[in-house]
């Protein structure tokens, strides 16, 4: 033992090689040259990769294997593995991979429970690798994980063959139980890395890379194993955010809500995989089945986790047609939760390629539900959404809807008569009256203004009912609007003229707060900065008030000029 | 039928002759649940027609199958499809938790919309139970989902409701377990471990609504009807009921803002009355903590709440906080003299707090008592013959005389 020790040191490997011939010293190495296996690793962290050395202690690696209890020289690998941290990780493991690989065909029947344990142990120690994710990070591979991904895949192959080829598993029960230890290194493996790596093909890549290549050999593997991919995803699907147990994987915790997310993103947004799915679901059950996923991914802030939960909406909406997505959808609980997540990210992210993305797919929701869907949607975000924007544009979409009712289906029941009028109403309110902050909610306000123009010039029939709530929309939204107008104007031409005092007096005040963007502190702001931003507020009153003006007037006009009894009718 | 889980083998070609997709190449049947929209309508319609070991071709107009949008990669736009279709094995739905046959559902009439009574929704139905061919129960009946025990309707049934649509119509199955079990049920003159049929039709049901489906106007309406129902089962000794009904009103007012002045002092009232009522529910539960929270909630609206204050006191009585009692009973004699109740309650928690006094002066004097005892056993450590239960203890003690001195004492006890 000493002397191996020593010669290892030394880097005297060649000696050693030959050192398992002779008789007395084959004994010794038998029972304890398991306790090489820590000083070999050492030795090989130590020297270049493939250098002359390194391939000696592969060599003696590989003798030892030979000669030694298979089970002691696992676990003597598994605890090096175990113990790999850092930098060292993926230096540890690439090389132990084969070895143990063949440590483990030479364990005989019983050899499930030491696959599964070795799979887990080399996953856990990976998911403590950065997944890289720009494509330069990607091809510079820095922590090697993805040479790794690939290297595991080799690793588990021989052991996905022993599953594929058994012909009846309920009869073996060692590979039943392998089937379920690989599957779940599988589904752990959708988890990390493939939930947060990048799987878009690169336009200009001829090839796949790695990370892609290993996402279809993970989707390969699952359908090996005779793992059904559409009953996984129905079922799982369905159940997935009351963590039922129940499911083609007999009911323990094989995979989590994530590595489902990632197979659903696989299958409908990368196509991988799909060659095993079939092609008979309803484009809306897809949908509904979907939302779960999606709103797995939307709850998470990581742009990959984001950018694929958009991603495999829009993937997922774009196989339903136009108008044709039933309302009942809007019924499965997380579909609330997916239209709340997805005005988050809308509102909220601080990446502006996902906050486009997002709202883009609002539009696609909202085209792609039925007139009543669309109706249960918008009453649904406007007391969801919360943000002037986001309203505004929802009011903006009534409005369009409103348009294509009366123009093109008069029986429309949801966006004319009754159904209409507690929609219209939230859509002409003012959330606290004169108080509004008009300023920020601008956009909702103008959008409001400009539905209710239109309803005016438009609906000289009643259609919409927009008469017969004449007089509580001038309660509830005109004449506070009014007031609120007056106020803040009265505001921001005093602010106006304290401002312009200030900059006619002292110019060394000292501002009140410092306003940073981005990490960088901004310029205060100069009494001319102010007045314009001033300035800039009280046109937006203008505006506000001219429109509103124009709408008044319309009102009165057509009032006027309509006989008695048909505007207030039908 | 619909709703039944259907099992084929299929092939799919595209019009031009490309096969998109194959169950046989897969070697994986294909399995779906008929009628729900599950697959494409070509599919719900032509399948449903098809009997055991047939074989047949259906040819898909694209609004039957993908319509406009195609599904990408396989079906490209506007295509038609061409299925050959397998029928293997079609059987009710199982509607047990455990998955283990014991509810099975047919489908005769498929409901409308996706939405389905759950724990707590009134149900409207009708019903007819059987046993061996022989009727034993039949009514309408309208009740609310999780008591029906006490009406003469199974388990099985309840948790079947819960899966049916409005409108649907439905044979189940039952397994003694999910039916009267071994105990049987005399007034229907149901045997023992009887399996048992229902055809049921579910006539309507009220569900909570999701609380942004309603309006502020809405739910005080609601809130007002859900109350008095609340009253009722108060009233009838059913506390759980009640608090169902009472936690509605809260979970709908509690955060709603924008209410009009007097829509705002109708939402406090019934806010304050849920509370207080649900605080009684509690309190009559024995569950003293949620008891105490809504007692808090509803003196938030009304600091000097007669009833609030009365039953904070016997919710800090439940949990032991009789100093806390005591303070909120003296406020209800100060602001409200004639309560006599408060009054008889007062003394008896000073009663208490007497009493508890004198268990913690004993306990504390037993302590001191034992302490004592104990220095003085330490300091001395010459006295060791004890009570004889404390030598059973000590003959595991180390020392090598112990063992026989305690059994000695024991035999001798004997």
């Amino acid at each position: 033992m000493c002397f191996k020790h020593r010669t290892l040191g030394q880097g005297g490997v060649i000696g050693l090689h030959s050192g398992p011939h002779n008789q007395t010293d084959g004994i010794l190495i038998r029972n304890v040259g398991w306790n090489l296996i820590g000083p070999i690793a050492k030795c090989m962290q130590s020297c270049a990769v493939g250098s002359e050395k390194e391939r000696g202690c592969l060599q003696l690696l590989n003798a030892l294997i030979e000669s030694c209890n298979p089970k002691e020289i696992l676990l003597g690998i598994l605890e090096q593995i175990d113990e790999a941290a850092g930098d060292h990780i993926s230096r540890i493991i690439l090389p132990f991979l084969q070895p143990l690989q063949i440590v483990l065909l030479k364990l005989g029947n019983k050899k499930s429970y030491s696959v599964g344990l070795s799979l887990s142990t080399i996953h856990s120690r990976l998911s403590n690798l950065p997944v890289p994710y720009t494509a330069q990070q990607m091809q510079e591979d820095k922590y090697s994980l993805c040479q790794c991904c690939l290297a595991l895949v080799q690793f588990a192959q021989p052991f996905i063959d022993i599953v594929s080829q058994s012909i009846d598993l309920s009869k073996e029960a060692d590979t039943e139980e392998m089937r379920k230890e690989l599957l779940t290194f599988c589904f752990s493996c959708l988890k990390y890395p493939l939930l947060n790596a990048p799987l878009n093909t690169l336009p200009e890549d001829e090839g796949d890379h790695p990370l892609r290549v290993f996402a279809k050999q993970i989707m390969g593997f699952l359908v090996s194993l005779g793992e059904s991919l559409p009953r996984t995803f129905v079922q799982r699907g369905h159940s997935a955010p009351t963590n039922d147990t129940e499911g083609s994987i007999s009911g323990n915790e094989v995979c989590s809500v994530e590595s489902l997310a990632c197979l659903s993103y696989l299958l409908f947004v990368q196509h991988i995989g799909i060659d095993s799915f079939p092609f008979v679901f309803g484009p809306s059950f897809l949908v509904k089945s979907n939302m779960g996923h999606v709103a797995v991914l939307l709850k998470r802030t990581e742009e990959s986790l984001l950018s694929k939960g958009l991603d495999l909406l829009e993937h997922s909406l774009l196989r339903v047609d136009n108008g044709s997505l039933p309302e009942d959808v809007l019924e499965v609980l997380t579909a609330n939760q997916v239209l709340q997540d997805l005005v988050k990210v809308m509102t909220l992210c601080p990446i502006e390629h996902l906050r486009k993305k997002s709202l883009a797919t609002l539009q696609l929701v909202i085209d792609k539900f039925c007139v009543e869907g669309k109706y249960k949607l918008f009453r649904c975000l406007l007391k969801i959404s919360s943000h002037a924007g986001v309203e505004g544009y929802i009011i903006h979409n009534i409005k369009n809807q409103i348009d294509a009712a009366l123009k093109t289906n008069p029986q429309n029941k949801w966006f004319l008569g009754t159904r209409l009028t507690p929609l219209l109403l939230s859509a002409l309110s003012l959330s606290e009256g004169a108080e509004t902050d008009l300023l920020q909610m601008s956009d909702r306000i103008m959008a409001s203004l400009n539905l209710l123009r239109y309803l005016v010039i438009k609906d000289d029939d009643n259609e919409t009912g927009v008469w017969s709530e004449l007089a509580k929309i001038e309660q509830d939204f005109l004449k506070p609007l009014h007031t609120g107008l007056n106020m803040s104007r009265a505001h921001y031409d005093a602010e106006i003229r304290s401002t312009h005092e200030k900059k006619r007096g002292s110019h060394s005040g000292k501002p009140l707060c410092t306003v940073t963007a981005g990490g960088n502190k901004l310029p205060d702001m100069t009494p001319e900065m102010q007045l314009q931003v001033l300035q800039s507020a009280l046109f937006t009153f203008d505006l506000m008030e001219s429109v509103l003006a124009r709408v008044e007037e319309l009102i009165e006009v057509k009032l006027k000029s309509a006989p008695e009894g048909k505007i207030g009718s039908s | 039928m619909i709703g039944d889980k259907v099992s084929v083998h299929y092939t799919g070609w595209l019009l031009d002759g490309t096969k998109f997709d194959s169950s046989r190449d897969r070697k994986d049947k294909f399995t779906f649940d008929l009628g729900k929209g599950q697959v494409i309508k070509a599919w719900d319609i032509a399948v449903a027609t098809m009997k055991v070991g047939e074989v047949c071709r259906i040819i898909c107009k694209p609004e039957y199958a993908y319509g406009a949008s195609g599904s990408p990669p396989k079906i490209p736009p506007n295509a038609v499809l061409v299925f050959e279709v397998e029928l293997f094995d079609f059987q009710g739905e199982d509607l047990s938790t455990d998955e283990d046959g014991g509810i099975i559902r047919r489908i005769r009439v498929k409901g409308e919309g996706y939405s389905k009574p759950n724990e707590g929704s009134v149900v409207e139905l009708w019903f007819q139970g059987s046993h061996d061919g022989h009727v034993f129960d039949e009514r309408d009946l309208r009740f609310e989902v999780g008591e029906g025990e006490g009406l003469g309707i199974p388990p099985g049934v309840e948790t079947a409701l819960q899966q049916m649509e409005k409108g649907e119509e439905a044979v189940l199955y039952l397994k003694p377990k999910y039916g009267f079990n071994s105990a049987g049920y005399e007034p229907f003159h149901v045997p023992p471990n009887a399996e048992l049929q229902y055809e049921i039709k579910l006539k309507s049901f009220e569900k909570a609504k999701e609380s942004w489906e309603m309006n502020s106007e809405e739910k005080l309406e609601q809130g007002a009807l859900v109350k008095e129902r609340g009253t009722e089962y108060f009233k009838a000794g059913r506390y759980r009921q009640a608090v169902i009904q009472y936690k509605k009103i809260i979970q709908w007012l509690e955060h709603e803002s924008g209410l009009a002045e007097e829509e705002t002092a109708k939402s406090k009232c019934l806010l304050l009355a849920a509370s207080l009522n649900l605080a009684a529910c509690y309190l009559k539960l024995g569950e003293h903590r949620p008891a105490l929270d809504n007692c808090h909630k509803a003196l938030e609206f009304d600091t000097n709440n007669e009833k609030g204050l009365f039953r904070r006191a016997e919710a800090y009585m439940g949990v032991n906080e009789l100093e806390l009692a005591k303070d909120d009973l003296m406020k209800v004699i100060n602001l409200y003299p004639g309560n006599k109740a408060a009054r008889a309650q007062l003394t008896q928690c000073q009663q208490r707090i007497r009493d508890q006094h004198q268990r913690e002066k004993k306990i504390y004097a037993n302590m001191f008592q034992r302490l004592a005892e104990k220095e003085e056993k330490e300091s001395t450590k010459v006295a060791k013959e004890q009570l004889p239960s404390d030598d059973v203890e000590m003959s595991e003690e180390p020392e090598g005389r112990q063992p026989s001195d305690a059994s000695r004492t024991v035999t001798g006890e004997m």
